[in-house]
């Protein structure tokens, strides 16, 4: 037999990675779908007519009439869906309830655009530190076991898992403001600004999400690494004389590191809960302030999209994090 | 059922000497941190007395942004002047637009954009002379098209700011009888029609105005841009009628929802004042000093009602016997820190035709028993509504409860979300016993929004013929004492027969730092009425 007898096929297997990020993308997608029907159902189908919850005091009948036709309340709820989600994958969020009922046509990105650029800038600056400062701080812990250093690590990391964001703020509004008067305590970014202008009044907001969403990060990694260095290929490759920086960073650290990617983009999730309530003490104008408002403006459609990108935000870290395992974990890469 | 008393920190225990005072309260401020009354009492607070405020620092200086924080309206926030709601499209609305008729800081009137009011003899058509000189932002000038216009925007249903002013006036017929001269027909009498022209939903827009993006008006500061939720920022109208107001260039007003935050803003100089200032801490800096705090004793009105059509409050003596258990001067001391004055259960204290001759009503627990023993209901169980949506409302329901066990009745609290409390769908209308608050312009204003045959928002549900007839015959008289008749009668079957208990005249309490001058404590509104054209800073 030949080389030639046998057909030259070109594989057409799917590589594994693709087949995994496939199915994980599939997933993300029926979550979402799913996510979707119960934001729209909350908002929509639950007791207490949209017009007249928007209204409030002021639905007087005429005021509800006009209102119901203009938000077309009085099409079937499942075909409002419909339309709902068809725009939503279209890119086009609709108009906002609230200017509906006073007569105008603002669409919701139109409203959203801008706090979500400036939440956008706030969480990357508070990732960019997170993520470096979580690996960093857990490896430290478990090299120096046992020492100071370790126990300050870990004593201050369970502190800040204890304390919410609200409290995080006001003590550090107490100490740097108050106390010290070095920093200011409100961030008023003026609509179409960059937040980045005023650098030192995103400080306390950075300090802030940094604080809450770093410590479960440092014990996750700080726990990996110690699983790590007690395995016996880390102890036969200190035997055999490997140096212990080469040990640690090309060995230990690898193999720690890959359980802790999903406990970090876990923490970019919490990061972005957390950003509601950060941007709240510090009157910060971003997504979370805009959400806080239209929930308390009753704006439904202001919500339903405000919620359904956070959701689409979540599903996205989620795949990204299960990307980057992937490249961290050669085995992941065979086929099965 | 909550105890609000219970969730303030306890004040004197942070007192541990460390602190000067003046940097505890700062530091308490910042924190967000209540102070009790007690300790805010043994700082020094007075009662309700207002600080010397604004005191004339020289002559008014020209320049500068005066930039102001005020409770986010979200991005519901708006500049049109009929459809505003929240106190932050008040403080922009009365900035870019002027009023027909100017209320002064003791809520008497004078003229504004309309210098005269003539009736016809009955009452039903009157003719309006307009100011001359006037000129709109763009340079147009104004006159009577522009009022013609702007009343029939008003009385569009869905404009429900204003519908109410202008539901007595024949649109239609309308007619401009030269550039400065509008003749107004009516469709009921009324004997001062002048005084549906003073709240911010009623003030002017130029004619064909539709477009609320970048608004015109005559006011004291021109449109330059708007986030809504976020930000707004006015220019100085070099024009205005006015002489030599405003003494600012600009005026940015800002949206800070958290209360906390609004006042670290101020303290920390982001912000040179602020509206709504919660009462704890206008106590707190009184005492310290570091702001200014701005109390401006007002008609505003805090309330509990009945619903007279349910029982057990359907019965008058059950009524009479709730508003003699109230204590009110203890309420206003624990519920609002003091900041106001003991209201009588007819509304509009200080405002023209408020019946002042009506004794005060005081507790009286023995007289309180012996009418619900006359109607059968000692051992009385009710359930009392509130709801968090205003400062005082729970705390003050909590108070009246203990003060009701004293006459034998029972009051239940119930804590009701505060988006569903003024929901007429939900709960708004519905309850038999709760809480509102109404600010107060003219008695007209009340009692044809609350109490008259058609009133939208009749939340004691009071059905009165002998009633409507006395009202309708007040708000239809020409002649001032005949009027006053009328009105006393109006009011005099309220305060024996009402569903009101009306605890408090509540004051406008807010902040400004001390480089800002001239504005001064307003009847009528919060931050001196937002009359920033009076503003200057040093």
């Amino acid at each position: 037999m030949t080389a030639a007898a046998e057909p030259r096929v070109v594989r057409r297997e799917t590589s594994p990675v693709l087949a995994f990020l496939g199915r994980r993308l599939l997933g993300g997608l029926v979550a979402l779908f799913v996510a979707s029907i119960l934001i729209f159902a909350a908002l929509n189908v639950l007791p207490g007519d949209p017009a007249s919850v928007i209204l409030g005091r002021n639905a007087t009948p005429q005021a509800e009439a006009v209102l119901t036709k203009r938000m077309q309340l009085d099409r079937p709820a499942a075909a409002r869906y419909a339309d709902w989600l068809g725009g939503f994958l279209h890119g086009d969020l609709g108009l906002s309830a609230v200017s509906l009922a006073q007569g105008q046509h603002e669409t919701v990105w139109h409203q959203i655009s801008g706090p979500l650029k400036n939440s956008a800038i706030l969480a990357a600056i508070a990732a960019l530190f997170m993520i470096p400062l979580s690996i960093g701080l857990g490896v430290i812990g478990p090299i120096y076991s046992g020492k100071a250093v370790d126990h300050a690590i870990s004593i201050l990391s369970l502190g800040a898992i204890a304390l919410p964001e609200f409290v995080t703020g006001s003590l550090l509004i107490g100490v740097f403001f108050v106390g010290l008067d070095w920093l200011p305590p409100v961030a008023i970014v003026p609509p179409g600004a960059n937040p980045l202008d005023n650098p030192s009044e995103l400080v306390l907001p950075v300090l802030t999400l940094l604080f809450a969403s770093l410590a479960a990060g440092v014990r996750m990694v700080r726990a990996g690494m110690t699983e790590v260095l007690q395995t016996e290929y880390v102890q036969t490759a200190r035997l055999n004389g490997v140096a212990e920086r080469r040990v640690l960073w090309r060995y230990a650290l690898r193999n720690a590191l890959a359980p802790s990617v999903q406990v970090l983009a876990q923490n970019l999730q919490w990061l972005i809960g957390g950003i509601i309530i950060t941007e709240s003490v510090f009157a910060y104008p971003g997504i979370g302030t805009a959400l806080v408002n239209a929930v308390q403006n009753r704006d439904v459609t202001v919500v339903q999209s405000v919620a359904m990108l956070i959701a689409v935000v979540y599903v996205l870290l989620n795949l990204l994090a299960d990307l980057v395992v992937m490249l961290l974990v050669p085995k992941l890469r065979e086929p099965a | 059922m909550t105890d609000r008393s219970d969730d303030q920190p306890n004040g004197p225990d942070l007192l541990d000497g460390r602190f000067s005072r003046g940097g505890l309260l700062k530091g308490a401020a910042a924190l967000g941190i209540g102070m009790s009354p007690l300790l805010a009492a043994a700082c020094g607070g007075g009662a309700s007395a207002s600080s010397p405020v604004s005191t004339s620092a020289g002559a008014p200086k020209r320049g500068g942004q005066l930039k102001l924080g005020f409770v986010s309206g979200g991005t519901a926030e708006t500049v049109d002047p009929f459809i505003g709601v929240t106190p932050i499209d008040e403080g922009r609305i009365q900035n870019l637009y002027d009023p027909l008729v100017i209320v002064n800081p003791d809520l008497t009137t004078s003229p504004g954009l309309a210098l005269e009011w003539n009736p016809n003899s009955d009452g039903t058509v009157y003719e309006v002379k307009l100011r001359d000189g006037v000129v709109f932002h763009n340079g147009k000038s104004f006159g009577a098209d522009d009022v013609i216009y702007s009343i029939q925007q008003m009385a569009k249903p869905a404009n429900f700011g204003s519908y109410p002013f202008v539901s007595g006036i024949d649109v239609a017929n309308m007619k401009a009888i030269n550039k400065h001269l509008v003749r107004i027909p009516l469709k009921t009498p009324d004997g001062d029609l002048a005084a549906n022209f003073t709240y911010y939903n009623t003030w002017i827009v130029p004619a064909r105005q539709t477009d609320y993006k970048s608004p015109i008006g005559t006011g004291p500061f021109a449109f330059e841009s708007f986030t809504p939720g976020q930000q707004s920022v006015f220019k100085r109208n070099p024009n205005y009628w006015v002489d030599g107001k405003p003494y600012v260039d600009s005026l940015k007003i800002t949206s800070i929802t958290d209360p906390t935050a609004r006042l670290n803003a101020l303290v920390a100089g982001q912000i040179d004042g602020l509206a709504q200032l919660p009462f704890q801490e206008a106590k707190a800096h009184q005492a310290s000093g570091d702001i200014n705090v701005l109390v401006a004793p007002s008609p505003q009105a805090m309330m509990f009602y009945m619903d007279t059509q349910k029982a057990p409050f359907s019965d008058n003596r059950v009524r009479q016997a709730f508003r003699l258990i109230a204590d009110r001067p203890a309420l206003i001391e624990s519920a609002i820190s003091g900041f106001g004055t003991v209201g009588n259960d007819t509304v509009g204290k200080g405002l023209p035709y408020y019946d002042e001759s009506l004794p005060q009503r005081v507790q009286d627990i023995d007289k309180a028993k012996s009418l619900l023993k006359a109607a059968g209901q000692e051992n009385l169980t009710v359930e009392f509504q509130t709801s968090e949506i205003f400062p005082g409302f729970v705390e003050s329901a909590t108070l009246f409860a203990q003060q009701a066990k004293a006459a034998g009745v029972t009051v239940k609290l119930k804590q009701e979300p505060a988006n569903s409390y003024y929901n007429p769908s939900l709960l708004y209308l519905k309850m038999a016993f709760a809480e509102t608050q109404w600010p107060m312009l003219s008695l007209k204003y009340f009692y044809l929004q609350a109490l008259s045959s058609n009133a939208p928002y009749n939340e004691t549900h009071f059905k009165s013929a002998a009633f409507s007839d006395a009202l309708a015959k007040a708000i239809g008289a020409l002649d001032k004492t005949q009027a006053q008749n009328y009105w006393n009668q109006v009011q005099q079957i309220q305060y024996d027969t009402g569903g009101y208990l009306q605890w408090v005249n509540a004051d406008w309490v807010d902040a400004v730092s001390k480089n800002v001058q001239g504005l001064k404590p307003h009847a009528a509104g919060a931050l001196g009425n937002y009359l920033f054209m009076n503003a200057w800073l040093t």
